[in-house]
């Protein structure tokens, strides 16, 4: 067993190339080899500006100077696509892009470094072990949101919808899905239950896009180390296409259950052209039946019942 | 011999007032055995609010007898639409439960009634089915019938999508196959009608049937509804029509609330940019165009991981699918199937049904994923 998770890890790592390990370990279900080629399926290319640079140089600026932001009839930055030029957004550092950085990376304006939380004595302990050990939701097929949506390798899509006064965001990674943001003005509803995406509606602040967002579950990470939250959550997101290959991403995360006060961080995404969305489905290797039944022990389950 | 007009009002009148089952979204007797009905009383210990199914947890009897109990239940999404929640019961409270339990004998029981303190919770109605045809089909400035929602008039984004398949099993037109809604044959002597089965599909459509769709992928693994399928989900799919790069999304309610893309650019239909180059997948390779009033999709390129109908009919990777979806009312979305699959079938063969459109509603987001470890 360990071996055949191995050599799926291998496959992956191999694919996925420059993209890095870190993200390879993080996408898939953890899972043994059942079915591992949808999970090779997708496995893009590197973009030709960054495939031919080594993993730490991910996120430079490409040679030549960026075209300005293009922009919708309306005069809105456009978030989505121009037709006829497919392309995703990626996480500017990649696999290695973080929400929040390690206490060893440099100190920055645009980045909280760990031991710069607002935390709770709670949320850190809990954040501790975390990093110690890794289990994250994501891996198993979990739909994850908040800046964990924009976290994977595989990227995403910004589908604007005009005629439905909607933004969706489309998953590559995780569980073949997608967050639905309300453009119509409508409140966030009072009798909100919890979800993975929790309820957002966004509106234009000048030429940046404000998402707010409450009702988030607690059943998976903001990012990819696992910075803790709760249900107590209100995520305001702040999208600024700065020029045509860069989206700014920075988000406020005010959540009085595992912080003392709220605190912003980010990172940016990057247009990567010559790709689009295709079929990747965490679940083709999932193995969630056995590990509920107790097979796996790592794995804790309150209930071990099927399904 | 009928007199055909007596026969029609007939029909409409049982069509129109159809009472769906219970809801669950998967075989629940696949797990549970209908004939032992069981009383339980307890005092809960653990809820787990999740989907596919809720979990209730309680310790029932006493001392060295005492024991702990799962109660299953529909999902969060059906118990949230009946105006319950996770706090509805909570650990301490003492439950009622009459229902059936597991066939394997562990302690798990199907909660047909759940009473608290006297009162009846978690009961779910059972969901009446109007199929009057609705106002003229919604139209693009194009001329084209909207898939989706019309935009509304009063600033608030439009909603509503597509359910309740008039048809839950997929079986050849002109047989009269009855089924429930997870499509286990009412009758398993029908197998064999249902299409023109070669013989090793004929037999392990039957073996599926026979284990109550105990093997489902969908149920077991989470994994997508690809083909017809996604059209018969309890949770529904909504079109999303992004006419500005000439593309469908439909989005599936329930499994895991994915989404399907179909191309009207005019692309071959071979592998995506950067994407799955020869690899089959769950929804296949979708390239549609307009014929009329009608959307015709092709789709191939399927892998053979998941179940592309309800009742489970097998089919290979050398499925190809016309499909044509034609919005005959506003209320009303006709679907018509062409399955093509040389490796399980002796010809190729169609079948079809409507879907009714549900106003002014979001699609639920159910994740089967929801409960896994």
């Amino acid at each position: 067993m360990r071996h055949r998770a191995l050599g799926s890890a291998c496959i992956l790592v191999l694919a996925l190339g420059p993209l890095g390990f870190g993200q390879a370990a993080a996408q898939g279900p953890g899972g043994q080899g059942r079915g591992s080629q949808n999970a090779g399926q997708g496995l893009p290319a590197a973009p030709a500006a960054a495939g031919a640079q080594p993993a730490g140089a991910r996120g430079a600026a490409p040679a030549a100077p960026a075209k300005p932001t293009p922009r919708r009839s309306d005069g809105k930055p456009m978030l989505g696509t121009t037709p006829g030029e497919p392309a995703l957004w990626l996480p500017a550092g990649g696999g290695g892009e973080r929400f929040v950085n390690a206490d060893t990376a440099d100190p920055s304006p645009d980045k909280m470094r760990i031991s710069e939380l607002p935390i709770q004595p709670w949320a850190r302990a809990l954040l501790d072990y975390r990093l110690e050990n890794q289990l994250e939701p994501h891996t198993r097929c979990k739909p994850s949101g908040g800046p964990r949506q924009f976290l994977t390798p595989y990227g995403v899509e910004i589908v604007e919808v005009p005629d439905l006064k909607q933004i969706i965001i489309m998953d590559l990674g995780g569980p073949h899905t997608y967050r639905v943001i309300y453009m119509d003005g409508r409140p966030h509803p009072a009798d909100l239950q919890p979800t993975y995406y929790g309820h957002s509606t966004g509106k234009w602040d000048g030429d940046t896009l404000v998402i707010d967002t409450v009702g988030f579950n607690e059943k998976f990470w903001i990012d990819r180390q696992g910075t803790p939250h709760t249900e107590k959550l209100h995520m305001t997101e702040r999208l600024t296409r700065t020029d045509y290959n860069t989206i700014k991403y920075v988000v406020t995360i005010d959540d009085p259950g595992a912080y003392t006060k709220p605190w912003t961080s980010g990172f940016n995404f990057r247009w990567t052209a010559n790709s689009e969305l295709f079929e990747y489905v965490c679940q083709d290797n999932n193995y969630a039946p056995e590990l509920m039944v107790g097979a796996q022990e790592f794995v804790d389950r309150t209930s071990k019942i099927v399904p | 011999m009928r007199h055909p007009v007596l026969g029609f009002v007939v029909m409409i009148a049982a069509a129109s007032l159809l009472i769906l089952p219970l809801s669950a979204h998967h075989e629940i007797t696949a797990k549970f055995d209908p004939a032992k009905t069981t009383r339980l009383q307890g005092i809960v210990t653990y809820v787990d609010w999740a989907n596919p199914h809720v979990h209730i947890f309680m310790n029932v009897g006493t001392g060295a007898s005492m024991a702990n109990w799962a109660v299953e239940l529909e999902s969060v999404i059906d118990l949230q639409k009946a105006k319950y929640t996770r706090d509805t019961v909570k650990p301490g409270d003492s439950l009622t439960v009459e229902g059936i339990a597991a066939r394997d004998g562990s302690r798990q029981v199907w909660g047909n009634t759940v009473t608290l303190a006297g009162k009846r919770i978690f009961n779910v109605p059972e969901e009446t089915v109007n199929r009057a045809p609705g106002g003229p089909t919604p139209r693009w400035p194009d001329g084209k019938p909207r898939l989706g929602p019309a935009p509304t008039t009063t600033g608030l984004a439009a909603t509503g999508y597509w359910a309740r398949p008039s048809m839950t099993i997929l079986a050849e037109n002109g047989t009269n196959i009855r089924a429930n809604k997870n499509g286990l044959l009412a009758n398993i002597a029908d197998a064999p009608k249902v299409a023109p089965f070669q013989p090793w599909a004929k037999d392990l459509f039957e073996l599926r049937q026979r284990n109550r769709l105990a093997d489902d992928p969908q149920y077991l693994y989470c994994l997508p509804p690809g083909g017809p399928r996604q059209f018969q989900e309890a949770y529904g799919v909504q079109f999303v029509e992004d006419k500005d790069h000439q593309r469908i999304f439909v989005f599936v309610g329930g499994v895991d609330h994915n989404w399907r893309l179909i191309y009207l650019d005019g692309r071959e239909q071979v592998g995506q940019i950067r994407g799955d180059a020869d690899n089959p997948l769950y929804y296949g390779r979708a390239v549609a165009k307009w014929e009329g009033d009608a959307l015709v999709v092709d789709t191939k390129g399927f892998n053979e991981k998941f179940w592309f109908s309800n009742g489970g009919l097998p089919h290979t990777d050398k499925l190809r699918l016309i499909e044509r979806f034609t919005r005959v009312d506003a209320n009303t979305l006709k679907y018509e199937v062409n399955i093509d699959d040389t490796g399980a079938y002796t010809r190729s063969w169609s079948s079809g049904w409507n879907l009714q459109w549900v106003a002014g509603e979001e699609l639920p987001a159910f994740y089967c994923q929801d409960n896994r470890p």
